[in-house]
């Protein structure tokens, strides 16, 4: 049983990364720059959301607002720090986007504090539901049905309707799509607000999910998201995904049999650099 | 006459696509050797595997009496197997004259100790400013490679090529994309380097520029050598102009 | 004051060979690295670990040299598998390995890091008169370096990879020395570090120290070595004459590092290149 639960853990888990991981690889597939920043995204979405419910009583309008908030930052990062920078070897933006994440990182420790904030009525946190005999938490439930409704939402977006072929096509060959009348800038200002939202959204997801939002929060999960980007194969967002999931049970099983030698942060890293010495172009492919 | 490079029964696909397909030829030393063929005959392709940057699934390069089939880029270049890149590959951070002293300097960097422990770089500016001279870019040498026209740039890459002192000299299209004038130039220019002890192999599209400068003719199609011999001889023949044409 | 002092330069001694050793790989030879302080760990593990079982200064420090040494060439060997940014990536996940490794370790006091380390035997002023020899040592081997050949090959290797093979240059084999030499020079700080602090702990060589020494190699100027030193006294010392510099050393870092990039992405030394040179 231990065994299963694990699995179901990790899948979870596996599930935050995804909404980390697509938006860093749809960023990189576009413009090849390691959007570390993202981070700083996350953890602001977990704040605007925590700090709105505690002020209103009220989870949804902090969640709407930590969408919208973070959303809105993403283009504003796209806006004035990387649009300046794209003629730039990728060293450049990606030094750039480091100096912001740690900016953020340390705006958020001034204004709200070094030691963390945590809801004040958090009631999906306590109450836990058991199927097929495991014990989630609501949280855990919420996490796994918003990153597969978004994602699925997103993918058909992409697959099935005009505006989303068109900027998939973007990333392929810019040029050409261009000369479909796809405006190429307008695609970059779509994806860095789609992925910023869904960072948002993770970043308040997992604030519910510890019941505790502090300024580092964005640190360890965006790294293990660009792991995750890498093992997927840097801008392929199926591989993506894959990854994602997999590195959610390998980290789940790693704590429990590898807990003697690594900690858990070790783990995703270990599996990372195992599987790019085998694989150098990541689990399924550059996209 | 003796064979210094020969390539035995090579084959390599991409995809599926054969690129050679059981190619044998050899190249005798001092002589000027060119390559053509239609378009997809492998001819590039031949020049990389010589060279080691693609890898053939079968058959065997031999280089001076010794099978370097497996052997890396780097170790060919130091035995003399020169290459000259389709698109020019000129390191856009050195100036001109850099360009060529990195590879006159080859000596020094053959081992990273001794690339530590040297650090005079009289000895490779001077030679790489006579080949520079000698190439006709005498004026240039301060020049970053990004201010040269294509065609001195494409000269760069020989210079470079040369200054390594290679025995044999693999020219992938080095008048690709020159006008006519400076495409004669080049040819003029490549053509000098067999009396200086350097073996030539030029594959070009160009074929006006390789009848007037080669010796001898190999001609690629699919992947094979269709004929090979004396410019005339083998252009007059039947099957040499239908693979070129289509028509007899 | 003069023991303050003496702290003082010990840190900047040690932080400067930590730029100076990055650089090397990054600055010279073009590998990105995220994960330097790894090496800086290694150094100081092992000549913490020595240095408890009794093991004299000299060999402390020799032994953290190499092991960090021999470990970053092993690294290395990833440069060869990935490049660019998937290396980026990679090591910075080494450091994370790093880490992760230490704190579950008893043997090198897990959480709590080492303490108790015996002292140099030099009174504080002398001992960071070493740290200074060692650095003003790495600035001399350092600008040799640049000259010599083998910065004129790691130029080339940094520059493409592809056209260095061309011209006969064994690229794998530079780009592994280029580690080698640059994180056995970690491993040497990490040595020097101990009988500074006496007690080492992991998060001491955490990814925000790698962000830190590749901060002092970025403003100073990627590849330069004079930038590189003035970069590493000033943001050493600019914790020190305020106390709100000192508080918010982290946010001047970060915004550093964006303006710099976002103004002049070849660092001071960049900066005064173009001011010199018309």
């Amino acid at each position: 049983m231990l065994f299963v639960e694990l699995a179901v853990t990790g899948l979870v888990y596996g599930c935050m990364y995804a909404m980390m991981a697509v938006g860093l690889t749809l960023v990189y597939g576009l413009l090849r720059i390691l959007h570390i920043a993202h981070a700083g995204v996350f953890a602001l979405g977990a704040y605007v959301a925590v700090v709105v419910a505690n002020a209103t009583g009220s989870l949804a309008l902090g969640f709407a607002l930590a969408l919208v908030v973070s959303a809105i930052a993403g283009v504003a990062i796209y806006r004035f720090a990387y649009q300046p920078l794209l003629g730039h070897p990728p060293f450049v933006p990606m030094i750039v986007s480091i100096g912001l994440f740690i900016v953020m990182q340390e705006g958020f420790r001034m204004v709200f504090g070094a030691y963390g904030i945590a809801f004040d009525d958090n009631p999906w946190y306590t109450s836990t539901v058991a199927i097929a005999g495991i014990n989630l938490n609501y949280v855990e439930i919420a996490m796994v049905i918003s990153s597969v409704v978004l994602l699925v939402g997103f993918g058909l977006f992409a697959s099935l309707t005009r505006a989303g072929i068109g900027w998939r096509a973007t990333v392929t060959d810019p040029q050409m799509a261009t000369s479909f009348g796809v405006d190429p800038v307008r695609v970059r200002y779509v994806i860095f607000l789609f992925g910023s939202a869904l960072a948002g959204i993770a970043g308040a997801l997992v604030g519910l999910l510890n019941n505790y939002v502090e300024p580092t929060m964005g640190g360890l999960v965006s790294y293990k998201a660009l792991a995750i980007i890498v093992l997927g194969g840097l801008g392929n967002v199926r591989g993506t995904l894959l990854a994602s999931l997999v590195l959610g049970v390998v980290e789940s099983y790693g704590t429990i049999y590898l807990a003697d030698v690594f900690d858990r942060d070790a783990i995703g890293f270990l599996f990372l650099i195992v599987v790019l010495m085998v694989r150098p172009q990541g689990l399924l492919g550059r996209g | 006459m003796t064979v210094l490079a020969r390539i035995d029964d090579l084959y390599i696909s991409f995809g599926g696509v054969a690129a050679a397909n059981g190619m044998s030829f050899a190249v005798n030393t001092g002589e000027f050797l060119a390559v053509i063929g239609p378009n997809g005959a492998g001819k590039t392709t031949a020049l990389r595997m010589v060279a080691g940057i693609l890898q053939p699934d079968s058959g065997r390069i031999i280089f001076n009496d010794r099978d370097v089939t497996s052997l890396p880029t780097h170790v060919r270049a130091r035995l003399g197997l020169g290459f000259t890149h389709q698109v020019v590959r000129p390191f856009y951070s050195f100036s001109t004259i850099e360009n060529v002293m990195i590879a006159a300097g080859h000596r020094q960097t053959e081992s990273p100790w001794r690339a530590l422990a040297g650090r005079s770089r009289e000895e490779a500016r001077m030679k790489a400013a006579a080949i520079l001279e000698h190439i006709g870019l005498g004026e240039q040498i301060d020049k970053s490679p990004r201010a040269l026209p294509l065609g001195q740039r494409k000269r760069l890459e020989v210079a470079r090529a040369i200054a390594l002192e290679p025995r044999l000299l693999l020219l992938d299209e080095p008048l690709a994309g020159l006008s006519s004038a400076e495409a004669a130039t080049m040819a003029d220019l490549i053509r000098t380097l067999p009396a200086s002890g350097i073996t030539v192999v030029l594959v070009e599209h160009n074929l006006g520029e390789v009848l007037r400068v080669a010796d001898r003719i190999v001609v690629l199609d699919a992947g094979k050598v269709l004929a090979e011999g004396a410019p005339k001889e083998v252009m007059a023949r039947d099957d040499v102009r239908q693979a070129y044409t289509g028509v007899v | 004051m003069s023991a303050y002092v003496a702290s003082i330069v010990s840190v900047v001694g040690i932080n400067m060979i930590l730029a100076l050793s990055l650089n090397i790989i990054t600055g010279f030879c073009g590998q990105v690295s995220l994960g330097h302080a790894a090496f800086y760990g290694i150094g100081a593990y092992t000549a913490a670990y020595l240095s408890k079982l009794g093991v004299a200064l000299p060999l402390t420090l020799l032994a953290g040299t190499i092991t960090a040494g021999l470990i970053g060439v092993v690294v290395g060997l990833t440069s060869l598998r990935v490049r660019h940014d998937f290396l980026a990536v990679t090591t910075m996940g080494i450091g994370f390995v790093f880490l992760g490794f230490v704190r579950k370790q008893k043997w090198l006091g897990g959480e709590l890091g080492i303490s108790g380390i015996p002292a140099s035997g030099l009174d504080p002023l002398a001992y960071a008169l070493l740290i200074v020899g060692a650095a003003a040592a790495v600035i001399a081997f350092t600008v040799w370096l640049k000259r010599s050949w083998m910065g004129f090959t790691f130029d080339a290797v940094a520059d493409d990879e592809d056209a260095a093979r061309t011209v006969g240059i064994n690229v794998s084999t530079y780009k592994l020395t280029a580690f080698g030499i640059g994180t056995a020079l970690a491993g040497l700080a990490g040595g020097l570090y101990i009988y500074f602090a006496r007690i080492i702990l992991p998060d001491t060589f955490d990814f925000v120290q790698s962000i830190a020494i590749l901060t002092m190699v970025v403003i100073g100027g990627t590849g330069s070595v004079w930038g590189i030193v003035a970069s590493t006294i000033a943001l050493t010392l600019l914790p020190e004459v305020s106390r709100a510099a000192s508080d918010y050393r982290l946010l001047i870092f970060g915004a550093m590092l964006m303006l710099v990039m976002r103004f002049s992405p070849d660092g001071l030394a960049g900066l005064v290149r173009r001011r010199t040179t018309p």
